[in-house]
């Protein structure tokens, strides 16, 4: 059983078609790359997924239930327990690192001795336990990207979505925070949707790499098969 | 101005400020300033931060049309609110009708004091907050927000980041809340609450005595400046840079079952604050043949207002920008006395700085500006620059430093650069400052009835004029005219606004 | 960008035509009048005078007393360079004011002919015309109704007293002049008495009248006019002069005051508006109109609501003197008010 299913989704914004007719199956720990160039509709599957837009048409069910059909949204984001990193990581710049990850667990109604625990337990993973009351703005890219990953991970999501949450850091970091994740999904073994238009941390990351282009999938491969397509494209150039 | 109140009789004294200080009546003029200006500050707070939410964030029907009711009272002069609220509560008014003449006496007892300075005061700056929460709220990158909602019901969201995100902006509304508060003038002494602006001016009338009349206003000046001092101190680094309206889907939250009860309360507080008290305007005005009576006699005034309100709003843009780009760039070493200056000439009470006016330009050799309506531009500019400037050093911390370096390496020089660079991408901030000052100089009093030239009276001190003695629905259909006047011309710059931009989309 | 700069400029280039434009307007005919009466009342006057004349009026009109930032002060505050031809008060205390301060200018109009001499400023600086009394305004439900200002102090009417604001109007004119008339003795008393017996102070004379034609008060030391406006709108009170009986004061009247300015613009034409102003004729329109003043002239026409000059016990006052009184009680009254 699948535990995310997208059926026939089709999307418009402003009568320009941005999703048409998307269907796609995600399995329970899988980690699937959604690859493709700037406006093919990426982002906007993340978008439906967490629940912050409607379908048109079709519908998105996670884990058997649908949470959303035909322009209605059936269940709100904080219902369907999704994780998310945003692309320019919307860290809480009011809120210290602590604060920021336990936002979601004061949320959710966990007393407090389990926050704190699951806090400290959290950040001791992303290596960032040490930096609890600092904001923000005081860390660098790389530890900002942390945090972010954390306050995501804290709520033990069905799913962690990711808007190419690297795209801004230079290469080695880069390198390095793609090992940490995917060190995160061996450990935990979230189901993971990351979307990138970079195709060799695609195929780092996602086991299954979907590629996308003008709001549609053009197809589905597995990992391993995408770097020889690289080169063959590279010598033709 | 200050230096007058330094002397009595032509010799040094201070004895204006001791007699200030020593009175009793000093402190409790100030107590009651600060305590009108708190109470309407915190009012306006509490009851414009969750509509500015109610309307920007959420599916509240007629959303639109409450913000255009709400504001409205921000571009009427308050004293006509105080006015409207008199009539309503006279003894033949509408509340009379209703609740019976006894109610209407204990109401109108309440009205003049105190508790009818708050609520004329509130009901006038409401929309302030109100407007600056949905502008603020709209600036929040939506991506905090959303990372939010995933964990977080819409009311944990709205409390736990959203308020904390625009909390800075809002606490910048409830400081110029506070100071109009503080150096309003015309409410109190309608509705009989003795502050300190009011002071300025009984000394003025009964003796006639400048060096008094300017010491009273110099507690309110010191006010301002601890004020002031308190607002940059607390929020320096507070404000987050206004970050330019995106085309993002605008996340509304569904009110879904509160919905129904949430339309009707707030109906219920606009037909209050708003309606109530324009409905007893025009009931009182009466038929059409008070309006013609009333344009007959107004009309004049009335054309001279809208034409020295738009030569005022326009300099007061031009002025502002040049400060307000002062301010912005630190470009020369007085830009923190320019900012300062500007803004504690925007608390002083009008009649003060009118009577500055006068003592500066009164003189046969300047004859050309104080003769003339220049004076009353000349007024304005003292007063409200400090509107125009900020909202330029708003605007501008939009702009991205590069943007003029990018120019400059260029080879623009500065003034290529300003009018070339800068300006365009300023334009709309520009129009808006123009509007905010228009409404500010068109409904201006206490400058203009101490300077205007001699047969050149505007139609808020016509109206004045005619509170004296003229019959009162004259004076109703007076007030409505004004509040058409100012209107009117808003709605049809808006419009035009409007269409341009949609233009320019295609 | 450039329309900008255009609107911009053409903006700043109209500005100054209007104010070139009203500078030049100034030169040419004109007379500059500073008015404390109430415009709704010395408008039609002026309109007529320009109408009569040819003469172009420039008003300056004032507000409500308490509220008013005052014409007053701004002829003061132009002392040096005065804007204004001429003055017309509505009491004679500021057009005294104005003689002190060297601000007024002597003129002997031949309209002052037939004006009572206490009504007129001996060295010429200022005429009085067209007065109001000082008058009771009592409620008809009143069974002994006061015929003395005294009444005041009357037990009898405890609490049920109102008086305009004592710092402000005609209400201070007429202190300062029983404090000159009844001496200073009497006069505090007088006033003690009044705060004893409970009196209510309200901000002006209107609004005195107010509560008396509400029933919230018995009476009210209030103007003959608000008295007059209250009776034509079928309120159920009734006008009494006071004291008028032979040892006692008398009515204090105050009159309108008409002044030339000193060193004005127009000097001719400020001449011409004051004649027009002191003439019979004006003091009949005053009289029939809702302002109901009463003519100083003798034999005017006016309607039966105004009593006529001849006709009333008038206070003996030195309006130079009480000016002068005004100012040394000022500390008394603003303690008696409690400021």
């Amino acid at each position: 059983m699948a535990l995310i299913v997208f059926d026939s989704v089709s999307k418009a914004y402003s009568g320009k078609a941005v999703l048409h007719d998307f269907s796609l199956s995600i399995e329970h720990g899988q980690r699937m790359a959604i690859l493709g160039p700037s406006g093919c509709g990426k982002t906007t599957v993340l978008r439906l997924l967490a629940g912050f837009i409607a379908p048109d048409t079709g519908s998105i069910s996670i884990d058997d239930e649908i949470v959303a059909n035909n322009g209605k949204i059936l269940q709100q984001p904080e219902q369907r327990h999704i994780g998310m990193v945003f692309q320019d990581l919307a860290l809480w710049p009011h809120l210290t690192v602590a604060e920021n990850v336990e936002f979601g667990l004061k949320a959710q109604g966990i007393p407090k001795s389990e926050r704190t625990e699951r806090i400290k337990e959290i950040l001791e993973l992303v290596e960032m336990h040490s930096y609890l009351r600092a904001r923000p703005a005081q860390l660098s890219g790389g530890q900002q990207q942390r945090v972010a990953l954390a306050r995501a991970l804290v709520l033990q999501p069905k799913a962690l979505l990711m808007d190419e949450p690297l795209s801004n850091l230079d290469d080695e970091l880069n390198q390095h925070l793609r090992g940490e994740l995917l060190r995160l999904h061996a450990q935990l073994g979230f189901t993971l949707l990351y979307v990138t238009h970079d195709r060799a941390e695609a195929s780092e990351i996602g086991t299954r790499i979907v590629r996308m282009r003008h709001g549609s999938i053009e197809r589905i491969v597995a990992s391993g098969e995408e770097p020889r397509r690289q080169m063959e494209i590279k010598r033709s150039f | 101005m200050f230096a007058r109140s330094l002397t009595v009789n032509g010799a040094f004294s201070l004895e204006n400020y001791q007699h200030l200080l020593a009175t009793g009546r000093s402190w409790q003029l100030l107590t009651n300033s600060l305590g009108l200006a708190l109470t309407t500050a915190v009012i306006c707070t509490i009851v414009g931060l969750p509509l500015g939410l109610l309307f920007a964030k959420t599916d509240l029907p007629l959303r639109r049309v409450f913000v255009l009711l709400f504001a409205l009272p921000l571009v009427i002069p308050p004293y006509i609110t105080a006015v409207s609220w008199a009539e309503m509560l006279a003894p033949h008014g509408l509340a009379s009708g209703f609740f019976g003449e006894a109610t209407a006496r204990k109401l109108s007892g309440l009205l003049f004091g105190l508790p009818g300075c708050v609520l004329v005061l509130t009901t006038t700056f409401v929309p302030a907050v109100m407007l600056a929460t949905m502008t603020f709220v709209r600036t929040i990158n939506p991506r905090l927000e959303e990372a939010a909602r995933l964990s977080a019901r819409p009311l944990r969201v709205l409390s736990g980041i959203t308020i904390p995100l625009i909390w800075p902006g809002v606490l910048l509304a409830t400081t110029l809340v506070f100071l109009l508060a503080l150096g309003e003038f015309g409410v109190p002494t309608f509705l009989r609450y003795s502050v300190f602006a009011v002071e300025s001016f009984t000394q003025f009338t009964v003796s006639y005595n400048f060096g008094a009349a300017t010491a009273a206003a110099v507690p309110l000046a010191l006010l301002t400046f601890v004020i002031l001092g308190i607002e940059w101190f607390v929020l320096r680094d507070k404000i987050q840079p206004l970050r330019p309206a995106g085309d993002d889907d605008a996340y509304l939250v569904p009110l879904r079952s509160y919905r129904v009860s949430l339309f009707v309360l707030v109906s219920i507080l606009c037909a209050l604050l708003v309606i109530t008290p324009l409905m007893s305007l025009l009931l009182q005005a009466g038929s059409m043949q008070s309006y013609v009576r009333a344009l007959h006699v107004v009309i004049d005034s009335l054309i001279r207002s809208l034409f020295i309100a738009a030569v005022g709003a326009t300099a007061l843009t031009v002025l502002g920008f040049f400060i307000g780009y002062l301010v912005h760039t630190r470009a020369l070493p007085i830009w923190r006395a320019a900012d300062a200056g500007t803004v504690l000439l925007f608390a002083l009470p009008g009649t003060v700085i009118g009577m500055g006016l006068i003592a500066f330009w009164n003189h046969a050799a300047t004859n050309l500006i104080y003769a003339t309506p220049l004076i009353i531009v000349f007024g304005y500019l003292a007063q409200y620059t400090a509107l125009t400037g900020r909202v330029t050093v708003g605007s501008l911390s939009l702009v991205p430093a590069s943007m003029e370096e990018a120019a400059a390496s260029a080879g623009a020089n500065w003034m290529r650069r300003l009018g070339l660079i800068v300006l365009p991408l300023i334009r709309n901030a520009l129009v808006v400052g123009w509007l905010i000052a228009y409404i500010f100089c068109l409904r201006d009093t206490g400058i203009t009835m101490l300077v205007y030239p001699p047969g050149y009276d505007t139609l808020p001190v016509r109206i004045f004029t005619l509170m004296a003695n003229g019959a009162p629905p004259l004076i109703a259909a007076t007030c409505v005219l004004m509040i058409a006047a100012t209107v009117l011309p808003l709605l049809g710059i808006a419009a035009l606004m409007r269409t341009q931009r949609r233009r320019s989309w295609r | 960008m450039r329309k900008f700069w255009i609107a911009v400029a053409a903006a700043l280039v109209i500005a100054a035509m209007i104010g070139l434009a009203s500078c030049s307007s100034k030169r040419r005919e004109g007379v500059v009048v500073y008015v404390s009466e109430d415009q709704v009342f010395s408008e039609p006057i002026l309109r007529d005078f320009e109408r009569d004349t040819g003469i172009r009026v420039k008003p300056v009109f004032d507000t409500e007393e308490a509220k008013s930032t005052g014409v007053m002060n701004r002829l003061l505050a132009e002392k040096n360079n005065p804007q204004a031809d001429v003055y017309w008060a509505n009491e004679p205390i500021r057009a005294e004011v104005l003689k002190q301060e060297n601000v007024a200018a002597v003129y002997q109009s031949p309209s002052a002919e037939g004006i009572p001499a206490n009504f007129k400023d001996p060295q010429k600086y200022w005429t009085g015309f067209s007065a109001r009394a000082r008058v009771l305004l009592v409620n008809n439900s009143v069974a002994n109704k006061p015929k003395s200002i005294s009444a005041y102090g009357d037990p009898a009417f405890n609490g049920k007293t109102v008086i305009a604001n004592p710092l402000f109007g005609t209400t201070t004119t007429e202190i300062a002049a029983l404090f000159i008339v009844w001496g200073d003795e009497k006069a505090k008393t007088f006033l003690t008495e009044m705060k004893r017996n409970n009196v209510k102070t309200a901000t002006s004379n209107g609004e005195s009248a107010d509560f008396v034609a509400a029933g919230d008060s018995a009476f009210s030391l209030v103007d003959s006019d608000d008295a007059a406006n209250r009776i034509k709108q079928g309120k159920a009170v009734e006008m009494i002069y006071p004291d008028q009986g032979d040892n006692e004061v008398g009515c204090f009247i105050v009159p309108n005051a008409v002044v030339l300015i000193k060193s004005g613009p127009h000097p001719e034409a400020g001449k011409k508006l004051i004649d027009y102003l002191l003439s019979a004729e004006t003091e009949r329109k005053l009289a029939a109109s809702d302002a109901a003043q009463i003519p100083l002239h003798q034999g005017v026409e006016t309607p039966a609501i105004v009593r006529k000059i001849e006709k009333i016990k008038t206070m003996q006052s030195d309006y130079a003197a009480v000016a002068r009184k005004m100012r040394e009680i000022e500390p008394l009254l603003k303690q008696w008010v409690g400021l």
